[in-house]
């Protein structure tokens, strides 16, 4: 990038503050970096600007280079951290025009941190990429002193688990003996009652009662953990026998805090990407007729724009899907196509000329954008027609001979919106709880799947308890469905191999 | 200023891809079984790589579905119910349903060396009772071999032109990051360069404080080191074995032998054969085919060769004694005959006796394989008079059932050196190999 292309940027990225800034936007000072494309890549992979060695962001990085290397796609123009300040990349051999689009995208990102009670919440952890980068160096020296394979057995396990978080990210993880006080004072509070009745009844029931109590407040004084977690990696991390290393304990924390500062992203991306698109085409416009950026820029605009946009058959495209999604929403609150009288409107003519004028759409994103998750997003503006609107369906692949024919296999916008929702509220991560961590009063690991309609894949299943054993050290067991039967899955050492069971 | 230009870093990404392709290695050797039956490796015999379908490694985490449910998920576009949108076709001709035992994204297509197989599925091999002969028998230590270049290393060993050649491609891109970074011409930049002995960061400040001493009239390119950038030889303990073998290797080729049956009893020795050349330099193999009647021929037609008609098996064996006693004597070569059959013999007694002659020569060692497989057009149950009975009931031999190696039955005694292998299924053609080249069988 040449000196006077940089003052140009530096110029439209003073004008995009100032528009976002007249639209309401929230903005703070924002860093941006002008990077080579490597270094955008790497980012990607790496998931913070700097972070540990690990082969998984190995083969990321290699397969998004590729991907860049060798089609010209896949170009990385947009790179955005959710930090205290927020960070973006600028790639130096970007045409200028993709890196206006780009600091008018990240504007629209940074007022979605800002202003979203999801993301406000992933900012405070924002310690976390400074965490990265110092994980970085310690682990080289870890390397160094342990060897690579060893702690590379601990990142493997670690990560395996990683998002295993309670399901609410603003859930705080309390101390475990706080826990067992609560649930003790509780316990403790019910005995009273009943001793208070055991004077005036003296009935059979109330001193079984009274039995029952005092049982489970016993059992409660040393049950490990007091109540289930859905925390596996910090639970591992402090109560593993085995027991952990300071290194080690180290290389897991490290993991755990940066999977629980990664996770809110996950509840807003569809409207996080949508909003950022639907303010960078609003800015963009803005500077084009402002003459900020010339007819020829505006072409090779055009053809970024449509390229983020695109419609995709076999996947979804959140970046296109949060925008019409926005967009919708903003001419549906515009025209008053809201509420009791238009939903009960039956007439196709009626509905598609109503109008009220009401104008609240601005508004209306605006409230989105604060207070909604994706899935929430899906429940109530993924209607019918505009499911049916966006042609979006479901496909399977079918084998056949040497290929796989990929068919449309569902386009009924009720089941759609189903499997959206199911994806949307687990994103793919099966609920599995540790249960007690004590089990058989020998330090086995006792860990419940929760149900939720399907199986575990078992290939999977099997290597992720490995790993868990090996943080473990003694016999792990998970509960399961294996083709609608309870299932205990186990995990231990028999000789020098890991070895897993099955009991029915 | 909102806008910054940083600090190139260091490349983590290309270090942690190597581990990846590592670990994609290993995974490879875990299928080994699967990817070596594979047909059209021995069918393109005379190529030097193999392709196979190889995948990213996962990280394995608890996730939704049985491990065989078909690929599914969301899309959008034109077309309604049961249209088609879009097809991929499926590397080497693979099934997609198969299950792998690692976690693993899609299958990409990848080439290896069969050299780079041979290593990984035949590490610790080699032929059993390979003795010290007449002549030409003692194994030469020829000092240290390069071999290939690492990036890490002790001095010496360090390779100037192909360190000088990361170091100038390094110098350009400096160059050229100075020029476009400081919008000065190539002249300057490079005299910055040079007078900052290489480091970026020092050549910059030079140019924008206007510090340049250094003099020079036209740009002359030096390498430009970092760590990253250094290769050294690889260095290799050369050896080369010098005892003398030869390898007899006779197959089958009767109309028994159905299409699946010759295809595993010709797999056998095509890996038995380039294991053979990748290991030893003194070896020569010959090759008998037989049905009634046999005959020697060369490698290619040995391989090529579609025949029928009847068996019997004495005339390879008979074969088999006429080379040895004609061209290879016992003092001076070690001797290892091969046979690969269904089994099907009409002169059980006669191959008996002839096999009798070849183990009395002294003969290193005599494989036999049975190919029975379990599946398919061909199969039939054993019957008494097959060649595997007799040769248990004529040679006293013990059979064991070997449970780590996908159940397959062998038969060996202590007294002669006698191996007999059945082999089922392509599942047995790595341990049978293994089996066939376990170096300590019969050591005193």
């Amino acid at each position: 990038m040449t000196k006077q292309e940089l003052r140009r940027l530096d110029e439209i990225e003073n004008r995009v503050r100032e528009i976002a800034i007249e639209w309401g936007l929230l903005t703070t000072e924002t860093i941006f970096e002008v990077v080579t494309a490597q270094r955008v890549l790497e980012g990607m992979a790496y998931e913070f600007p700097t972070n540990f060695s690990h082969w998984s962001f190995g083969r990321d990085y290699e397969k998004y280079r590729t991907i860049y290397e060798n089609t010209g796609r896949g170009i990385p123009y947009e790179q955005v951290w959710n930090f205290d300040v927020p960070r973006a990349f600028l790639v130096e051999t970007n045409p200028l025009a993709l890196n206006a689009m780009v600091i008018a995208h990240v504007y629209g990102h940074v007022d979605f941190f800002l202003g979203s009670r999801y993301l406000q919440h992933g900012r405070s952890m924002s310690y976390v990429a400074e965490e990265a980068r110092n994980a970085a160096a310690r682990f080289a020296k870890y390397e160094e002193k342990y060897g690579e394979k060893a702690v590379e057995r601990i990142i493997d396990a670690g990560m395996s688990i990683r998002w295993h978080q309670h399901p609410d990210p603003f859930f705080e993880e309390q101390d475990e003996e706080t826990v067992r006080e609560q649930l003790l004072a509780l316990e403790r509070a019910k005995l009273e009652r009943f001793r208070d009745l055991k004077s005036e009844f003296k009935k059979k029931e109330t001193q079984k009662e009274i039995e029952k109590a005092e049982r489970r407040l016993e059992w409660l004084a040393s049950k490990t953990p007091p109540e289930p977690t859905y925390d596996i990696l910090n639970y591992i991390t402090k109560k593993s026998p085995k027991p952990l290393k300071p290194w080690m304990v180290d290389v897991l924390t490290v993991i755990r805090n940066q999977s629980r500062a990664l996770s809110p992203n996950r509840r807003t991306k569809m409207l996080d990407e949508g909003w950022a698109t639907y303010w960078h085409v609003r800015i963009m416009r803005r500077l084009f007729e402002e003459k900020m950026l010339t007819e020829k820029e505006h072409g090779v605009f055009n053809d970024f724009h449509s390229g983020v946009t695109h419609e995709n058959k076999r996947q979804f495209n959140w970046y296109r899907i949060g925008l019409v999604l926005l967009e919708d929403v903003e001419e549906r609150w515009n025209k008053g196509r809201f509420g009791r009288e238009y939903d009960q409107e039956r007439n196709h003519a009626k509905r598609l000329s109503w109008d009220t004028n009401v104008g609240l759409g601005r508004q209306k994103i605006f409230e989105i954008r604060s207070f909604y998750s994706d899935r929430m997003a899906v429940e109530e503006f993924f209607t019918d027609d505009f499911i049916r609107e966006q042609k979006l369906y479901i496909w399977v692949g079918v084998p056949d001979g040497n290929e796989i024919i990929y068919v449309i296999g569902e386009d009924d916008p009720e089941e759609i919106r189903k499997e959206l929702k199911a994806l949307m509220s687990t994103y793919g991560i099966p609920i599995v709880k540790v249960e007690n961590g004590n089990h058989n009063q020998n330090g086995h690991l006792y860990l419940k799947h929760i149900f939720t309609g399907s199986d575990l894949d078992p290939t999977y299943r099997n290597a992720t308890l490995a790993n868990i054993f090996q943080l473990w050290g003694r016999k792990v067991l998970l509960e399961t469905m294996v083709d609608r039967k309870d299932t205990l899955v186990a995990c231990e050492m028999e000789g020098k191999q890991v070895k897993i069971k099955t009991e029915k | 200023m909102p806008i910054i230009v940083s600090e190139s870093t260091g490349e983590r990404g290309r270090k942690d891809a190597r581990r990846h392709r590592e670990k994609q290695k290993e995974a490879i050797k875990d299928r080994l079984p699967e990817i070596i039956s594979n047909e059209s490796i021995i069918t393109q015999r005379k190529g030097k790589v193999v392709k196979i379908p190889i995948r990213s490694i996962d990280i394995p985490h608890f996730k939704p579905g049985t491990g065989d449910e078909l690929p599914s998920g969301m899309g959008q576009g034109d077309g309604s119910m049961g249209d088609i949108i879009g097809k991929k076709k499926l590397p080497n001709g693979g099934e997609p349903g198969e299950a792998g035992q690692e976690p693993g994204e899609d299958y990409i297509e990848t080439e290896i060396p069969i050299e780079e197989l041979i290593e990984m599925m035949l590490e610790d091999l080699g032929l059993p009772r390979l003795e010290e002969k007449e002549i030409e028998n003692i194994t030469i230590e020829l000092g240290w071999k390069i071999a290939g270049k690492s990036k890490s290393g002790i001095w010496p060993l360090l390779d100037s032109r192909a360190t000088a050649k990361e170091g100038m491609k390094r110098f350009w891109s400096f160059l050229r990051f100075l020029e476009s970074e400081t919008s000065q011409d190539e002249l300057t930049c490079f005299k910055a360069l040079k007078q900052s002995g290489g480091i970026l960061d020092e050549a910059l400040e030079l140019i924008r404080n206007d510090q340049i001493s250094a003099q020079s009239d036209k740009v002359e390119p030096f390498p430009i080191f970092t760590n990253e950038d250094l290769r050294y030889r690889k260095i290799k303990e050369d050896v080369q074995e010098q005892s003398r073998a030869v390898i007899i290797a006779m197959m089958d080729v009767s109309g028994s032998m159905g299409k699946l049956k010759k295809y595993l009893a010709s797999s056998m020795l095509w890996w038995l054969v380039r294991f053979l050349e990748n290991k030893y330099q003194q070896v020569k193999i010959r090759f008998i085919a037989h049905h009634t009647i046999a005959r020697v021929v060369s490698e290619e037609d040995f391989f090529g060769i579609v025949e029928s008609g009847g068996t019997s098996c004495y005339t390879a064996y008979e074969k088999a004694n006429g080379l040895i006693e004609s061209e290879y004597p016992p003092e001076s070569w070690n001797i290892y005959v091969w046979h690969f059959s269904d089994g099907e013999d009409w002169d059980t007694g006669k191959t008996v006796e002839e096999l009798r002659k070849l183990l009395a020569k002294g003969v290193n060692m005599v494989g036999y394989g049975e190919i029975k497989p379990e599946e398919g057009y061909s199969s039939r149950p054993r019957r008494p008079n097959d060649l595997w009975d007799v040769f248990k009931e004529n040679f006293s031999l013990k059979e064991l059932k070997l449970k780590q190696s996908a159940d397959m039955e062998i038969m060996v005694t202590d007294e002669l050196p006698l191996l007999c292998v059945l082999i089922e299924s392509r599942e047995h053609i790595l341990p049978a190999l293994k089996t066939f080249l376990k170096k300590d069988r019969w050591a005193r």
